[in-house]
């Protein structure tokens, strides 16, 4: 009888365990067909010629890592990434907190938006109008009797760049910030607040540690959107910006021009490497439970 | 619980139809064609027929008409109310106006008579237009030089020819009127005109042994009076068998009764937004095509009628009209910039039936004279065309319909460029008229329309490779040709050029060489060339000796300066690790700035627009010369604005060459000095996709492009490579015979007034031998690096304008090529 029963159960998480793996079919197909196939092809691709097919071994790899292009754009990179998320994270959290309390969070909160509303076009157009050489930024300066200079086209640029990914994606880190803190009871705050726990107390063991989930969505999608800072970057100063902030979009944009897949694959898949790397990394660091 | 299965049901279908969905974006549609059908899809139901599945069948075939006489020029051309076709044409042989007439829609052709002598008689003046009625009338537009200036005069010529004057008077321009068009154009003294023509001074009898007319000083100071003329009849159209529309200067047009030479109405475009360009007669409606768009007036009440916006958007849709015709039977049909088109007033589409792309009709250089309608199936067409069959540069083409040809070509050869390319424009219309089984469809990345970048144009032509619907045939001009070659996208070529190697400059030929093969052959070159007095240019003097004279590159625009230089010197930049040198490039910018002078805004080359006339008839011509020519700057240099010019020497016009350096002191041309020595620039150079699945058909193609026939097409995109075509292109053969052809020239480089004259004459055998011997020499090609072409001239032009040193240009060139090199 128990067996009979035992054996029922187990029918039953079978049928329930098919049914999900049903659900999930249609979205799965999507990535197979869209992601994981392409990405296996560019596996394979990695180790053939560009346009020829001819089996390479690792010699593209060889190429990619020996070229002082690819290590250029990997240091900018990884120095924007490093600089720009931590940065737009903790700026964001600050900003959340703030409105968080404040009467008028709501309409401020819309305000922060706006950007994310602007087409990378108008973006770049207006960057061009201020940035330029003979542009409104050097106008204000020498107003001032400040001597401006050519923005775009030295070491500045890349502030410039941090610059504009922060003011331009502020708005959605903070939109998710505040989620998460609308998430955390207020009675976990009041019970604090009548064990003696100062509101930076609660900060420190209450807010950031309920928020642990938010910062890994935070961080995931603020890492993806870096990525995108290369459409203003690539508007305003094309193909080769000064060197500052030659990106691995900049290399890759110019491989595809050049039929330069070979080196293009290889690249992909070292990024690809180092990026799983990371996020498991990430995922372990934060424990992976709170945020699953 | 009851509807569970009902539930589990629609979640499957729900997840069915997401998933089909998702996949939905793999289909094919994306092919599908968003365009207006095609006039072959377009054409009458009645005439098709379905062979094998969708293909549709019928074509109109183009085919040149045999006259039996030499025909210099087409005035008009008419079909009869008999059925035959009238012509009247200018014989080339004797300059005689003649009258011709056909019975088989042009397969045999009779003189009907010569135009009267006192028609003929240049003494007394010329015939400027001519037009036929459908009865055989004709009415043409005399311009008298007795006396001062010009009078135009109408003659009617009856269908035997007996000419008697039309009592008409064409109103005089009023001074508003005159000072409109002198600012707007350039305008010949008709005195002078006359006496260059027919009382040749001595100057001009020295300018038909060779010399040149100094047209400089005299002229110049003459009052602005002495350069205007009254008022001159622009177009004429015949309305009926009884009437003329005549419009003129001021953008009038005239209704006249060819009876007394009385005016029925007058139509008033005097607003330069509605300025008329030509009128065109259907049935009893005039169509005029302005500014402000198509205009329909009743000619029975002289009144406007209602826009017809369908006529209206397909014209601007489908370019300029350039002849309309009506058949018998009351349809009419419109020449356009697209093709040959039907369309009934108040319709919605024009029908598009002949494709201008696969006819001589939308060729290039193809200008219509006259439309003749035979019936709804049979078309002639007469037209300047400097590419004639006949060498005289009139096209008589007959158009016939065959329903038994497919209408569209079945093999479809992709030619792309990234830049239009007029002579591969114009090639490709002649090869199709060669090759009717073939349809070239022509591509071009940077359009107008498309405002794109070229980075973003070559990727879009790497995608459509790489996915195997890309080109078989490039132009590989702007595009990083080394790249291309070292991955393997070219086919090699050198079996298809060795065949007859001797017969072109071979090492123009083998820029692209390399050891194995050869992948990328230019069709045509320029040279980088150089012209001035002797106190700013010796030809033979190196780089140094040239950039050492201060202010030598004064009132030149900054940029077109470093492009200039960037093709004589750019060769010699490049190491042998494909490094650049950093020493030269900063010796070039220092010696180009100290050559250039301080920088003076106000005196920037805004751009030359060269204003250009024969003034024994002809249409006046416009010519926007592209700034980086040798062309672009000699009208400055005759002005006395440039101290020397510089640029790209795409054509060779010796009269023009001798009559700019005749206006400087101690004049030569030759090589332009730079870094590099003996500099060609390859252009049009010609590439086969390694992804082609129609070798064959694109190596056929290809080969056509080095043969004589397309190599003698010359619309300034650079000399031939092949030897013949090139002494054809050079040798100035089209103004044998022709020593009183005398051509004028004014600029923004010019002072009012002052223009270069000269009379047109063959290049003379020594300078040809000089050229030849010139262009044997050259042995370097220019740097072919867009990237690094943009680089420089960006930072050098900083440099010039005094806004960085050279050797900061040079930093920021040598990080950003660093970049590009390594990648």
């Amino acid at each position: 009888m128990k067996l009979c029963r035992r054996l029922k159960s187990t029918s039953r998480n079978n049928k329930r365990d098919l049914r999900g793996i049903l659900w999930i079919l249609p979205s799965f197909a999507g990535v197979l067909v869209f992601y994981l196939l392409p990405y296996a092809d560019v596996v394979r691709r990695s180790f053939l010629g560009a346009v020829d097919n001819q089996f390479k071994g690792i010699d593209n790899y060889r190429l990619v890592l020996d070229n002082m292009a690819f290590q250029l754009a990997v240091k900018n990179t990884v120095r924007f990434t490093f600089i720009c998320i931590p940065a737009l994270i903790l700026i964001a959290l600050v900003c959340a907190v703030v409105l968080q309390k404040s009467r008028y969070g709501g309409v401020i909160k819309s305000a922060f938006l706006m950007p994310m509303a602007l087409p990378a076009v108008s973006v770049a157009l207006m960057w061009r109008l201020l940035f330029h050489s003979q542009g409104i930024l050097n106008d204000w300066l020498s107003a001032l009797d400040i001597n401006g200079k050519d923005w775009m086209n030295n070491s500045s640029a890349f502030w410039v760049l941090v610059g504009t990914y922060i003011w331009k994606n502020l708005g959605y880190d903070i939109v998710l910030w505040m989620a998460g803190l609308s998430g955390i009871s207020e009675n976990i705050y009041e019970a604090a607040r009548v064990d003696g726990a100062s509101e930076w107390q609660c900060f420190l063991k209450i807010t950031l540690p309920n928020l642990k989930s938010s910062l890994y969505i935070i961080t995931v999608l603020s890492f993806l959107n870096s990525f995108k800072a290369f459409r203003e970057s690539y508007l305003v100063a094309g193909d080769y910006p000064h060197e500052s902030i030659y990106m691995m979009q900049n290399l890759f944009n110019n491989w595809f021009r050049d039929f330069s897949f070979d080196k293009m694959a290889a690249a992909a898949v070292l990024e690809s490497a180092v990026l799983l790397v990371f996020i498991v990394l990430f995922q372990r660091a934060l424990d992976g439970k709170d945020y699953v | 619980m009851r509807h569970r299965k009902l539930r589990r049901a629609v979640g499957v279908i729900l997840s069915a139809v997401l998933f089909v969905g998702t996949l939905a974006g793999c289909s094919g549609k994306g092919e599908t064609q968003t365009d207006s059908p095609t006039g072959e899809e377009s054409l009458k139901e009645s005439n098709r027929t379905q062979e094998s599945g969708e293909r549709v069948m019928g074509r109109f075939l183009e085919a040149d008409v045999e006259f039996p006489a030499p025909i210099g020029n087409v005035y008009d051309m008419k079909k009869q109310s008999d059925g035959s076709v009238r012509i009247i044409i200018s014989n080339a042989d004797n300059g005689h106006m003649e009258v011709w007439d056909s019975k088989d829609a042009g397969a045999n052709w009779e003189k009907a008579y010569d135009f009267p002598d006192e028609l003929q008689n240049e003494d007394v003046g010329y015939v400027d237009e001519a037009v036929l009625s459908a009865e055989g009338q004709a009415v043409c537009v005399f311009s008298n030089t007795e006396g001062d200036g010009v009078k135009p005069m109408l003659y009617l010529l009856s269908k035997e020819g007996n000419a008697s004057k039309v009592d008409f008077e064409l109103p005089e321009r009023t001074q508003n009127d005159k000072q409109s068009t002198v600012s707007s154009s350039f305008e010949v003294n008709e005195d002078d005109l006359k006496d260059d023509q027919n009382e040749p001074s001595e100057e001009d009898e020295s300018s038909a042994d060779g010399e040149l007319e100094d047209a400089k000083s005299s002229e110049a100071e003459e009052s602005e009076d002495d350069f205007t003329v009254g008022n001159l009849i622009t177009e004429i159209q015949f309305l009926g068998n009884d009437q003329v529309l005549v419009s003129d200067l001021t953008d009038n047009i005239y209704q006249v009764n060819l009876s007394d030479g009385s005016v029925k109405y007058t139509y008033e475009f005097g607003d330069g937004e509605q300025s008329v360009q030509t009128p065109y007669i259907v049935g009893n409606k005039m169509i005029t095509v302005g500014g402000g768009g198509v205009s329909i007036y009743d000619t029975q009440t002289g009144e406007a009628q209602a826009a017809d916006e369908a006529l209206q958007n397909n014209v601007f849709k489908n370019g300029m009209i350039h002849a309309v015709d009506t058949t018998d039977g009351g349809e009419s049909f419109y020449y356009l910039d697209g093709g040959l088109y039907h369309y009934k007033f108040g319709g919605s589409i024009m029908e598009q039936l002949i494709d201008g792309e696969m006819s001589s009709l939308g060729a290039p250089a193809f200008y219509p004279i006259a439309l003749t309608m035979m019936d709804d199936q049979n078309l002639l067409v007469a037209a300047n065309d400097p590419y004639a069959v006949s060498g005289l540069g009139i096209s008589l083409l007959k158009y016939t319909y065959s329903a038994d040809t497919p209408a569209k070509p079945e093999k479809e050869l992709k030619v792309y460029s990234l830049y239009e390319n007029k002579e591969i424009g114009q090639a490709i219309n002649s090869y199709q008229k060669k090759n009717t089984d073939v349809y070239v469809n022509y591509q071009v990345g940077l359009t107008e329309e498309n405002a794109m970048t070229v980075s973003d144009a070559l990727k879009t032509l790497t995608t459509e490779i790489m996915a195997g619907k890309g080109p078989d045939v490039l132009v590989l001009d702007g595009m990083p040709v080394d790249t291309y070659i070292e991955k393997g996208i070219l086919l090699d070529l050198s079996s298809m050029i060795a065949e007859d190697e001797d017969n072109y400059f071979s090492h123009i030929l083998g820029t692209y060489k390399t050891e194995k093969d050869l992948c990328a052959v230019p069709a045509r070159f320029m040279i980088p060339m150089a012209q001035g007095g002797s106190a700013y240019y010796n030809p033979g003097e190196d780089f140094d000796t040239f950039t050492a004279r201060k202010d030598l590159l004064k009132n030149m625009d900054p940029k077109s300066v470093v492009e200039k230089f960037w093709y004589s010197c750019g060769a010699a930049w490049k190491k042998e690790d494909g490094a650049l040198d950093q020493a030269k490039i900063t010796d070039f910018l220092t010696k180009l700035k100290n050559a250039f002078g301080e920088y003076d805004s106000s005196t920037e080359d805004v751009g030359t627009k060269v204003f250009g006339s024969t003034i024994t008839g002809g249409p006046e011509t416009v010519d926007e010369r592209r700034p980086e020519t040798l062309g672009w700057g000699e009208l400055e240099l005759a002005g006395g604005i440039l101290n020397v010019n510089i640029g790209l020497c795409n054509k060779m016009d010796y009269g023009m060459i001798e009559a700019i350096l005749k206006r400087v002191e101690n004049g030569n041309f030759g090589l332009m000095p730079g870094q590099a020595e003996n500099v060609f620039v390859p252009t049009m150079i010609m590439g086969i996709s390694s992804k082609s699945t129609q070798t064959e058909a694109a190596e056929q193609f290809v080969k056509y492009l080095f043969a004589k026939d397309a190599q003698i097409i010359s619309q300034s995109g650079g000399f031939p490579v092949q030897r013949e075509a090139f002494l054809s292109v050079i040798d100035g053969h089209q103004y044998e015979g022709q020593e009183d052809l005398s051509m004028a020239f004014s600029g923004a480089g010019m002072a009012e007034g002052d223009y270069i004259s000269y009379m047109a004459k063959p290049t003379p055998q020594e300078e040809i031998d000089k050229f030849t011997e010139l262009v044997e020499s050259l042995t370097t090609p220019a740097l072919q690096d867009d990237v690094i072409k943009e680089t420089v001239i960006e930072q050098g032009t900083k440099v010039l304008k005094g806004e960085q040193t050279p050797e900061e240009a040079v930093n920021e060139i040598m990080q950003k090529v660093k970049i590009y090199i390594a990648e």
